[in-house]
């Protein structure tokens, strides 16, 4: 009974996330989608280092926000999958190191690798130039991962993040 | 707030509203599939077709629609402007340096023109057609297959309906909580990139707390109600493939053929 209430209690806080998620990005709407794409929300992004759950809780939540991208369909493919792998790559490495500081320094580097996915997403639909809108979409994910960072290291001194 | 609940959503009672969202949700994506099969004039031509009849169909003034390119019209006209540009071959009208403009450049900026309008028209449509919980519905029933694969369907699908359940709590909880540290001097859009930055501090920690300590809460309601797990659960509401549904797959299959003759003629 006990473990079944905290797995269920596991999957609410990822719903919940989720939903943070969508709020974050639904509130700052005006440079959360398209090229330049500055999406503060992405800063969450980080969470996936501190437990698993958070993976799905931003795959899902970035298929909510991206229903109301302009792209559609085609970004709910893109996008979450590539949160999902960028997130889980990230909370896998993150396991190798034990600072905090350290697992968040890895999902910087990740997620603004990760981006590739987004830049060919646009270049398939576009023929935009790969590398210039790879340039343009890793700057904005880099500037919201490292605000994100800091921002997160902050918060899991205050809450804990990994229960 | 429940502007943001509903998304786009214009609600209505057309055939389009009418149809399974599992179907609509389908097509959209095969629409976009068939999209990049067009390589010439009258391919594009019958894309636009189609389009503008569901587009009737769907009894939606066709401003919505603009409203949902304006967002990328600068990606638009950058990639377009690019194929103008640096595309060779055909006649040459124009050459300075490595930019011309040739024939086939313009050609082929108008068809990137298209296939964006194209794409955008039809994810628009979804969404202005179908309420997000719907889409849900929809892909959680979809990804019911996966299941074979141990996938958690059922765990997935609970999280997607409990996270759109609580957008918009959420969103009430971060203005009111917004609220309150302004009356307490917080200022959110005025300051420094690090000062903006530490405002958000405040916010996000109250927001994380509460929606954790929700999420105690919401488990121990549910248990009450007798959940546990997603095994044998019902829903209350269930889709049902209509004869419309598979009208609008025929209709799809024959756009399938059409673009395929138009293709290699």
């Amino acid at each position: 009974m006990d473990n079944s209430h905290q797995k269920l209690v596991g999957l609410i806080k990822a719903a919940l996330v989720a939903a943070i998620y969508v709020v974050l990005t639904i509130a700052l709407i005006m440079f959360s989608y398209g090229p330049v794409q500055f999406r503060l929300s992405e800063m969450l992004n980080n969470l996936a280092v501190f437990h698993k759950r958070y993976v799905w809780a931003l795959t899902l939540g970035c298929v909510i926000a991206n229903l109301w991208s302009s792209l559609g369909a085609v970004d709910v493919i893109f996008g979450s999958l590539e949160t999902f792998l960028m997130t889980g790559i990230s909370y896998l490495l993150s396991k190798l190191v034990k600072k905090t500081w350290q697992k968040l320094a890895i999902a910087v580097v990740i997620c603004t690798f990760s981006m590739w996915i987004i830049a060919l997403e646009l270049y398939v639909i576009s023929q935009a130039p790969f590398w210039a809108t790879y340039l343009s979409v890793a700057l904005g994910e880099l500037g919201s991962m490292i605000l994100g960072a800091i921002l997160i290291g902050i918060i899991s001194t205050k809450v804990d993040l990994t229960k | 707030m429940n502007k943001i609940l509903l998304g786009r959503y214009l609600p209505g009672s057309s055939l389009i509203h009418r149809l399974d969202p599992r179907a609509k949700l389908l097509l959209s994506f095969y629409f976009i599939i068939i999209i990049f099969l067009a390589n010439n004039w009258s391919s594009y031509f019958l894309l636009f077709f189609f389009m503008a009849l569901t587009i009737l169909l769907a009894k939606i003034k066709i401003g919505f629609f603009w409203k949902g390119v304006r967002p990328l019209i600068w990606l638009i006209l950058f990639t377009v402007v690019l194929q103008i540009f640096f595309s060779t071959g055909g006649t040459v009208y124009w050459h300075w340096g490595i930019l011309s403009v040739t024939s086939t450049g313009l050609v082929s900026g108008i068809y990137v023109f298209c296939r964006f309008v194209l794409i955008i028209f039809m994810s628009t449509l979804l969404t202005l057609t179908t309420p997000p919980l719907e889409i849900a519905g929809a892909m959680e029933s979809l990804l019911k297959p996966l299941k074979k694969v141990h996938f958690p369907v059922y765990e997935v699908s609970l999280m997607l309906s409990i996270a759109l359940r609580f957008v918009p709590t959420l969103m009430d909880e971060a203005l009111k909580i917004m609220n309150a540290q302004r009356s307490r001097g917080v200022n959110f859009d005025q300051g420094s990139l690090m000062q903006r930055l530490k405002a958000v501090v405040p916010l996000l920690i109250p927001l994380f707390v509460s929606a954790f300590n929700r999420a105690e809460d919401l488990a121990t309601a549910m248990e009450a109600r007798g959940y546990h797990g997603g095994e044998g659960r019902t829903k209350y509401r269930v889709h049902q493939w209509l004869y419309h549904d598979t009208l609008s797959c025929l209709a799809f299959l024959a756009l399938t053929i059409g673009m395929l003759l138009l293709r290699n003629w």
